[in-house]
């Protein structure tokens, strides 16, 4: 099984690249101080949470406990929220609710769909 | 076709500056929810109802809670007897509100009022469970460990961080959150505030005095600001 030590390198890469919302706004003179994906991440999450009696899903205090420590390690470069966005996506991980090969081929499909 | 940008006014300064370029973090966000749409973990209506209701929370209603208390001591009495009754009354509706059920197991609300001898703040020591209908998302600082661990043994230190510094004889008193027991802190009404409206009253009360790691303060309508880690990406980098 996955732990918080276990390197996944398509979330690597994406650290690796840094399009961090700090940087991306500072760059293009945004002031908004959240990325446009949060509240969708936020009902992402209260949907997981909503579904968690089942099928594996980790539950509200996994995924606080799993990202706290994630954050503070493997992820300790990334500012809030991106440190949470790729902390639920290593817990999915871990848990094999998905599986990365599944995650790099839909992360490529949906850039080049949102590139289209 | 007609030109219809043939008139005389510029865009450039009409419209709001935007990121323009995906990033990595977008994608995945779209990736991980599409994922689970597919896995029947939950579905894209359940995932679009949820957002709707993280986009439209925030600490507008308990603030004015907060301030009709202070001007109707009958609206205060309801508020500590029966604060789902009184959440509604500020338009919150603590069963039912997403429209469509709640995104916790919630089963309890409870409103903590401040004396001249007792000061309540909140926490969630064990996860981050916060009273998100009538307060919103929490903070960042709210989530961290550093918050969750520390208020409980030194509150007087994590409370002067905030800026908070309460005299020795005001006891503080620390409220523990869990999934199914949210509270929230109804601080006492400042001096030099006697000829104010609901609407004046309501803009002092920050999130930060909902929290109880501020006191409404006239003049002070803005949260403190506390930085919870190191400026990773500084401007400009």
């Amino acid at each position: 099984m996955m732990t918080a030590d276990t390197h996944v390198v398509a979330l690597h890469e994406i650290v690796a690249r840094n399009q961090v919302w700090p940087r991306m706004a500072a760059k293009y003179g945004v002031e908004n101080p959240v990325p446009p994906w949060k509240t969708s991440l936020d009902g992402l999450c209260d949907a997981l949470d909503h579904a968690a009696c089942g099928a594996g899903v980790p539950t509200f205090q996994d995924r606080r406990d799993e990202e706290d420590v994630l954050a503070a390690t493997v992820y300790s470069e990334l500012p809030y929220p991106e440190s949470q966005l790729v902390a639920l996506a290593h817990s999915l991980l871990s848990r094999g609710i998905i599986s990365e090969g599944e995650l790099v081929q839909r992360l490529s499909v949906i850039r080049a769909r949102l590139e289209g | 076709m007609a030109d219809h940008h043939g008139h005389d006014h510029d865009h450039d300064r009409t419209v709001k500056p935007m990121v323009d370029e995906i990033t990595d973090f977008e994608v995945l966000e779209i990736a991980l929810r599409e994922l689970c749409i597919e896995k029947g973990i939950f579905t894209a209506e359940e995932h679009r109802r949820f957002t709707e209701f993280a986009e439209q929370i925030g600490p507008a209603p308990a603030a004015r809670l907060v301030a009709r208390a202070w001007l109707d001591p009958g609206f205060k009495a309801l508020a500590i007897a029966e604060p789902l009754t009184a959440s509604r009354e500020v338009g919150v509706d603590w069963l039912e509100p997403t429209g469509f059920g709640t995104p916790s197991d919630f089963t309890a609300f409870q409103i903590l009022v401040d004396t001249p001898t007792v000061h309540h703040v909140i926490v969630c020591a064990l996860c981050s469970c916060y009273p998100r209908p009538i307060l919103g998302n929490s903070p960042e600082w709210y989530r961290t460990p550093n918050y969750r661990r520390r208020l409980v043994r030194y509150p007087r230190q994590v409370l002067s961080e905030f800026g908070l510094y309460l005299p020795e004889d005001i006891e503080v008193r620390v409220q523990d959150s869990n999934q199914k027991n949210r509270f929230m802190v109804m601080p006492m009404r400042p001096d030099g505030t006697d000829d104010w409206t609901e609407d004046q009253l309501t803009e002092i009360v920050t999130r930060d005095c909902l929290i109880g790691v501020a006191l409404p303060r006239v003049g002070v309508t803005a949260n403190v600001v506390v930085d919870t880690r190191p400026a990773m990406h500084p401007s400009g980098e």
